[in-house]
């Protein structure tokens, strides 16, 4: 069941759920795999067949593959349809880039009311304060007082 | 009559038998019960069970495990639910 180019589900872990291709045999219980991870974020890691559920999908390559490699099999072999999984998308920069400029400019203005409410906090607090210490100093002569 | 600040209802009461057979009461700080699987009933492994206070103050990777299903179901059911994708 678990040949180079098997398609596996992994169980186990924080990749759990995730497609994976095994790459190569390690031993009898481990195995080499990947996502890759670009396409399902599941890494070039050893993993043990325990923690595998192997699926009736196979991919044509050879043993210790590269991610290149392993993706190049999986347009040829329209696997992306069967397992119902998006091709990596090259990120859209053109577009979003402006919005965040805006959003960058509101922050700074935002920043800046906030330094000048904490100044005018730091006048109102200092002279009470002040106060407070002068009661402290007057309470203990107060104390003595009662004591004579 | 104990002491005022064991008078409060916010501590637990154990009644413990001596070897004289007289008992004593000891007081103890509630704690909330162990976070258990939904499928199975377990108790959940690497799950805090302290007071949402102390919670708060923990870190996210420390709150549950960060398998999908992690602080909700044990390892075991979470792996039959996974599989259940494939069939």
């Amino acid at each position: 069941m678990f040949e180079v180019g098997r398609v596996c589900l992994k169980t186990a872990g924080r990749e759990a759920g995730k497609y994976c291709v095994i790459v190569k045999k390690m031993d009898e219980s481990f195995v080499m795999v990947t996502g890759p991870k670009s396409l399902t974020r599941v890494k070039r890691r050893r993993c043990n067949i325990n923690h595998l559920e192997p699926l009736t999908e196979r991919i044509k390559i050879k043993s210790d593959a590269s991610d290149g490699e392993v993706l190049k099999a999986y347009k040829e072999d329209s696997v992306f349809a069967r397992l119902g999984l998006e091709k990596p998308k090259k990120a859209k920069k053109a577009e979003p880039e402006k919005p965040k400029e805006k959003k960058v400019k509101e922050v700074k203005v935002k920043k800046e009311k906030k330094v000048k409410h904490k100044k005018e906090e730091k006048k109102v607090k200092k002279p009470e304060k002040k106060k407070v210490k002068e009661k402290k100093a007057k309470k203990p002569e107060k104390r003595a007082k009662k004591k004579k | 009559m104990p002491r005022p600040a064991l008078r409060s209802r916010t501590l637990r009461r154990v009644k413990k038998r001596l070897p004289g057979g007289a008992f004593i009461i000891h007081y103890l700080k509630r704690r909330p019960s162990p976070a258990r699987c939904a499928v199975c009933g377990k108790k959940l492994h690497g799950v805090p069970r302290a007071k949402p206070s102390i919670i708060r103050r923990i870190s996210k990777s420390k709150k549950a495990p960060s398998r999908p299903y992690g602080g909700n179901l044990c390892s075991s059911c979470a792996r039959e639910k996974v599989k259940e994708k494939v069939r």
